[in-house]
């Protein structure tokens, strides 16, 4: 018996989905249940280089050069003409002679409509082949850069490693006193760096805990400056918080200073004593302090002296906008650097919780 | 400071001559014996031949292609004990079975010191003294710190 011919409204509708195929702008593809080609987009064609005109009827394996004739996927639009779930991303290679191998994603479901006898598939497919690539190429570029990036941070650390020796060297060597005195010093400058560098190390995003940084350096200033360490501790204390790289240097060189000062000056003659490194955040604004127990500052500002490591202190409060505020601590002293900066807060900056606890000064 | 226990013979193998000689004063006012400093892989294996030093301290990078890693592989055959002074962390970590420690540049040359005291301790069984902040020690089981010689 011949097939009834379609109404003029089933022909509007038939013309209306093949159309609806042809203008998809990705390749898309209308199958029968025995994956003949209905319909194709022209994207499609476009696409995988295949004449559009001589599409409609073939069977899909049948297209190009049989490259679509893959089992496993005829085997998958198969199973979903008869009714198995849609093929949500099935990832296959297009081989094709003479070119390269692209990656296609396929996306298939069973159309359901009122035409239950004659099943319906629509193939949709996406080539991925190109982001892959463009995806890989900018995972290989970072992977580079992180190589890049260590290969600075250990040749930072290497020439820090020279400059120290140079000056441990010349410490060592010099008949001054005072000369090898201020060698020291500059010598614990310099190891002040490379504790910052040693814990950047580990930290990738421009940020640092203070908290982690001040106990390190405090350990290593132990090391180098604290000859007896019955007679004298130095300890870090405080929650820290996360500075900028920026603010983090400057508050280790001020801690360097503040600390080399109390050795030399607090303990006089075999003094016990104790020093301690505080750093207490509050929002944008914080405050750094190193307490000694010790002899406490001369009575006689006659006596006191307005060294290197004083203007050094008094500068990089500066730059960080704070001031410095020094007290009796009785016993001992305490020296405060204070930063506060709540009329220049953005408010943004405060409600981002990411954002870095402290601002930088103003440039 | 911990006094060293005297008569404890040092190989500093290392490409940069002044961070080398500095630790060589250091470790000599400690009162180590510090042999001549070398760079080369094959220089400091025949010294480490001719006197068995009882601590060898390796950079990774060495002079010309060598590399500390391989030079810690054959010292640790000859039953010589190596501690790492490089700035490469995670490349002395993938090579903690052939060494007993690394303190990674930036170091201060008293925390050398005191690394060496604490690791030439440990390995005469003597636990008392602090690990040194920024020494890393590997293999931390006791007895277990003497890499046995191949040889």
């Amino acid at each position: 018996m011949a097939a009834p011919v379609p109404s003029y409204s089933e022909q509007a509708a038939l013309s209306l989905a093949m159309a609806v195929v042809a203008s998809s702008p990705g390749p898309l593809l209308l199958l029968d249940g025995d994956l003949n080609i209905v319909a194709a987009s022209a994207s499609f064609a476009e696409a995988f280089d295949i004449d559009p005109a001589s599409v409609a009827g073939r069977p899909l394996a049948a297209l190009g050069a049989g490259e679509w004739a893959a089992p496993q996927l005829q085997a998958l639009l198969d199973a979903t003409a008869s009714g198995a779930p849609t093929i949500e991303a099935y990832e296959m290679d297009l081989k094709r002679r003479g070119r390269k191998t692209r990656r296609l994603i396929i996306h298939a479901q069973r159309l359901v409509y009122l035409d239950l006898g004659n099943p319906r598939l629509l193939m949709a497919v996406t080539d991925v082949t190109d982001s892959r690539a463009s995806a890989k190429a900018k995972d290989e570029t970072l992977r580079q850069n992180l190589v890049l990036l260590q290969e600075v941070r250990h040749r930072v650390a290497n020439s820090l490693q020279i400059i120290a020796s140079v000056l441990l060297q010349n410490a060592k060597k010099t008949q001054s006193d005072e000369t090898r005195g201020h060698l020291k010093d500059a010598h614990n400058r310099v190891m002040s760096v490379a504790e910052l560098e040693r814990q950047l190390t580990g930290s990738g995003d421009g940020h640092l805990d203070v908290g982690v940084y001040f106990t390190n350096l405090c350990a290593s200033i132990e090391a180098s400056m604290i000859r007896d360490h019955d007679l004298i501790s130095l300890d870090a204390t405080g929650a820290g918080g996360v500075v900028p790289v920026r603010v983090s240097t400057s508050l280790g060189l001020i801690v360097t200073e503040l600390v080399i000062n109390a050795v030399k000056h607090a303990f006089p003659e075999g003094r016990h004593g104790k020093i301690v490194v505080d750093f207490a955040l509050h929002g944008p604004n914080w405050v750094l302090s190193v307490t000694d127990d010790g002899v406490g500052m001369p009575t006689d500002t006659a006596h006191i002296r307005v060294g290197l490591g004083t203007s050094i202190v008094q500068a990089l409060a500066k730059q960080l906008d704070a001031t410095v505020e020094t007290e009796p601590g009785h016993p001992g002293t305490r020296v405060a650097i204070i930063h506060t900066q709540i009329a220049l807060v953005d408010e943004d900056t405060v409600d981002d919780a990411d954002a870095p606890a402290v601002a930088l000064p103003a440039a | 400071m911990n006094a060293p226990t005297p008569g404890k013979t040092l190989l500093i193998v290392e490409d940069e001559i002044l961070p080398a000689m500095a630790l060589q004063a250091e470790l000599e006012d400690a009162g180590y014996h510090v042999m001549d400093l070398t760079g080369l892989h094959q220089e400091a294996l025949a010294a480490a031949r001719e006197r068995k030093p009882d601590l060898a301290l390796v950079n990774i990078r060495l002079q010309g292609r060598d590399d500390g890693i391989a030079l810690a592989v054959d010292l640790k055959a000859m039953g010589i004990p190596v501690l790492f002074i490089s700035g490469q962390v995670s490349r002395a970590r993938t090579a903690q079975t052939v060494a007993i420690g690394s303190l990674p540049k930036p170091y201060d040359a008293a925390d050398m010191v005191a690394a060496v005291d604490y690791l030439l301790a440990r390995l005469t069984g003597d636990e008392s003294l602090p690990r040194p902040f920024h020494l890393e020690v590997f293999l931390p089981v006791t007895g277990s710190l003497l890499p046995d010689a191949a040889e």
